[in-house]
C-alpha cells in the first residue's frame, strides 16, 4: 500500500530532517510514530504530501505502486493519502461544508466519477457529523476560524470521513482533545478504518492507543525510525522514556 | 449662491489650483498625465446654460476646495439632483448618472434609515466626475455602496462630501472592478458626538488598469469613530493606491480611528501605494494604522491543496474569501446582499 524507502528531505537552508526513512504499511495496519520532538515525525507527513517548504534529497514515496513524490500535492490527495497536521489551517471566509464539498467533488473528478448530488452530500455530510457528535456550527463557519484545538482536530477527522482515503497520516491529533472528545475523535477513526485502509498515527501518548490498536509502533529520532515494535513498545516508552534506546 | 455663479466659482477655483499634480498631495499616487486636459479645462461652452437652481448645503465651500475632481463636476455645469429624506423615514434609494458630469446633493433627516447604490454610466467617454454632498442629521443610519462592473470607462472620479451630525452612522462599501482608471475622494465631517464613518473597498483590478482612494476624515467632536478597511486584488499590471488622512480636533476626546489596508499581489507587476496620515491634537484617543502586502497564504493554499482541490480552484476560492471576508461584517441590508453577490 504505502512504500517509504530510504525518503531524505531538507528545509530550505540546506538543513536535512529526515536522513533515511523506511517505513512499510499494508492495508488492514494502523502503524503509531512516536519520538521526542524535533525528531521529524511532522515533517514526514509533510513531505509524503509535497509541501513545498521542503526538498526531497533522495528516496522513493509510492502508495500501490505509483511515485507519489512524481506528483502534484492534489493528486497525492486525489489518490488516496491524508494528511492532518498538528496545527490545522484557519481559511476564514472559505465555508466549510463547501470546502468539503469541493475537495470530495475533485476527488470523485479525479477518479472519473460524477459530482455527488447536493442530497447526496447533504445525507452524508450529516452520517458523518452524526459520528463525530459535531453540531451545526461547523457548518455555517469558514474552515476551522476560531475553531478550538479540539473542534479543529474533530473537523479534520470529518474531512478524512468525507474524503474516504485510503491512507491517512493524522499528526498528533490527540493534542487539545478532553477525554470526551479523544474518546468520539477516536472512535470516529476505528469506524472510518477498514481492512482495505490504513491509519499512520503520529502521537506521544499512549492515551490514544487505549483507543485505537496499533499494528505497529516505531520510534523516530533524529530523522530516522530507529527501533521499530509492536503495541507493547508504545507501553515501555510511556514508562520509560526514549533514552534507553540505542541508535544504529 | 446662484447656479451660474457656483459654476464660475468652481471654473476660477480650478484655474487658481491648476491641474492635478504629483506634487500636489492630494494626487501623489494617480497617474496625472492620463487626466484630458483639454477636456477636463474646457469650460466655455459649458458654463453657457446655466444648471437646474439648487440649494447648495451651507457646507459647500467652493472657495476653500482643494480637491480637482470635487470642483470638476461644478465647473462642468452638472446638473445637480437633490434628495431630501425626511426625519424617521425609510428609503433604499438608485443614483445613476445621466451624463459624464453628475451632482447629487443628499439631506439625509434625523433617525432616517437610508440605502443608496450608485449605478454607474455606462456611456463611454474620455472623463467622468460625480460629486455628492451629503448631509446626514442627528441618529441617521446610511448606507451608500457601489459595485463597478468591469466597463471600459477610461477615466472616472467620485467625490463624496459627508458631513454628520451625533449619533449618525454612515456605512461606505464600494468594489472596483473597473479596466479604466478611477479615483474615489471622501471628506468626511464628524461633527457631532457619537457619529461613526464606516469604510470598506475592494479593488480587484488586472491589466492596466488603476484604483485611487483618497480619505480625509475629520473628527470634530468627542466620542466619533471612522472605520477604513481596503483590500486589493492586483494582477497584470494593475495598481491601486490609498491616501487616507485621520485628523483628530483639539478636545475630540474617546476618538476611535482604524485604517487597514490588506493587500495581494497576484502578478509581479502589480504593485499598491498606501499612505497613512495622523494627524491628533488630543491625548485621549485611540487611532491605529497598518498596511499588509504579499501574496495567497502558502499555508492555506497547501492546506486546500492537500484536500485534493486543484491548484487553480484553491486560488480562486483564496482570492474570493479574501474578498467576501471584507463585507462579512456589515449588518444584513441591500449593501451587504448585493456586495457579497457580485463576488459569487
Amino acid at each position: 500500500m504505502l512504500s517509504i524507502k530510504d525518503l531524505k528531505a531538507s528545509i530550505e537552508d540546506g538543513t536535512q530532517i529526515l536522513k533515511g526513512i523506511n517505513l512499510e504499511v499494508k492495508p488492514g495496519e494502523v502503524h503509531a510514530i512516536m519520538g521526542p520532538n524535533g525528531s521529524g515525525k511532522s515533517t514526514l507527513s509533510k513531505v509524503i504530501m509535497g509541501h513545498p517548504a521542503y526538498h526531497v534529497d533522495g528516496g522513493s514515496v509510492e502508495l500501490d505502486g505509483k511515485n507519489l513524490l512524481e506528483m502534484e500535492i492534489s493528486e497525492r490527495a486525489n489518490s488516496g493519502l491524508f494528511i492532518s497536521t498538528q496545527y490545522p489551517t484557519e481559511i476564514p471566509g472559505v465555508n466549510n461544508v463547501e470546502f468539503l464539498k469541493m475537495a470530495l467533488n475533485s476527488k470523485r473528478n479525479y477518479l472519473g466519477f460524477p459530482e455527488i448530488g447536493d442530497d447526496e452530500f447533504k445525507k452524508l455530510c450529516e452520517e458523518k457529523m452524526e459520528l463525530l457528535e459535531m453540531d451545526d456550527r461547523y457548518r455555517d463557519r469558514g474552515v476551522n476560524e476560531g475553531y478550538s484545538g479540539g473542534e479543529k482536530k474533530r473537523n479534520e477527522i470529518l474531512q478524512m470521513a468525507i474524503l474516504d482515503p485510503k491512507v491517512s497520516f493524522l499528526d498528533e491529533t490527540d493534542s487539545g482533545l478532553d477525554i470526551d472528545a479523544l474518546r468520539i475523535v477516536a472512535n470516529g477513526i476505528n469506524h472510518i478504518m477498514s481492512p482495505e485502509k490504513a491509519v499512520i498515527l503520529v502521537t506521544h501518548y499512549q492515551r490514544l492507543l487505549d483507543y485505537i490498536k496499533p499494528t505497529y509502533v516505531h520510534v523516530l529520532r533524529h530523522g530516522k525510525i530507529i527501533l521499530s515494535g509492536g503495541p507493547e513498545l508504545a507501553l515501555k516508552l510511556e514508562e520509560q522514556g526514549y533514552d534507553w534506546i540505542e541508535e544504529k | 449662491m446662484d447656479s451660474m455663479n457656483k459654476v464660475s466659482l468652481a471654473q476660477s477655483r480650478i484655474q487658481a489650483i491648476g491641474m492635478p499634480r504629483r506634487n500636489n498631495e492630494l494626487w501623489t499616487f494617480f497617474p496625472v498625465a492620463k487626466i484630458p486636459a483639454a477636456s477636463a479645462t474646457n469650460f466655455a461652452t459649458d458654463s453657457a446654460t446655466a444648471s437646474d437652481a439648487v440649494s447648495i448645503p451651507s457646507t459647500f465651500e467652493i472657495s476653500a476646495e482643494k480637491d480637482f475632481a470635487a470642483l470638476l463636476p461644478i465647473a462642468k455645469n452638472a446638473h445637480t439632483m437633490v434628495r431630501n429624506i425626511a426625519d424617521g423615514e425609510s428609503e433604499m434609494a438608485l443614483i445613476k448618472a445621466n451624463n459624464d458630469f453628475g451632482h447629487t446633493v443628499l439631506n439625509i433627516g434625523k433617525n432616517a434609515r437610508v440605502s443608496l447604490e450608485i449605478l454607474d454610466n455606462k456611456v463611454i467617454h474620455e472623463l467622468a466626475a460625480e460629486r455628492f454632498d451629503v448631509c446626514v442629521d442627528e441618529g441617521a443610519d446610511v448606507e451608500i455602496f457601489f459595485a463597478n462592473p468591469a466597463n471600459e470607462l477610461p477615466l472616472r472620479f467620485r467625490h463624496f462630501r459627508i458631513v454628520q451630525a451625533a449619533n449618525s452612522t454612515v456605512r461606505f462599501s464600494s468594489i472596483e472592478r473597473g479596466n479604466g482608471i478611477s479615483r474615489v475622494s471622501i471628506d468626511d465631517f464628524l461633527r457631532g458626538s457619537g457619529a461613526r464613518f464606516e469604510m470598506r473597498t475592494l479593488n480587484i483590478l488586472n491589466g492596466d488598469s488603476s484604483s485611487h482612494h483618497r480619505l480625509t476624515i475629520y473628527h470634530e467632536a468627542p466620542e466619533t469613530t471612522s472605520v477604513q478597511f481596503a483590500r486589493n486584488l492586483l494582477d497584470g499590471h494593475a495598481n491601486a493606491s490609498y491616501d487616507g488622512s485621520v485628523i483628530v480636533n483639539p478636545d475630540c476626546t474617546k476618538t476611535y480611528s482604524s485604517q487597514l489596508v490588506n493587500t495581494i499581489l497576484l502578478s509581479e507587476d502589480s504593485s499598491v501605494s498606501v499612505k497613512p496620515v495622523l494627524k491628533i491634537y488630543h491625548d485621549d484617543v485611540e487611532c491605529t494604522h497598518g498596511n499588509t502586502c504579499g501574496e495567497l497564504d502558502a499555508d492555506q493554499m497547501f492546506y486546500l491543496v492537500s484536500r485534493g482541490i486543484p491548484p487553480e480552484s484553491a486560488k480562486k476560492m483564496l482570492i474570493r474569501s479574501f474578498a467576501k471576508e471584507l463585507f462579512y461584517p456589515l449588518p444584513d441590508s441591500p449593501a451587504k446582499k448585493r456586495l457579497l453577490q457580485v463576488l459569487e
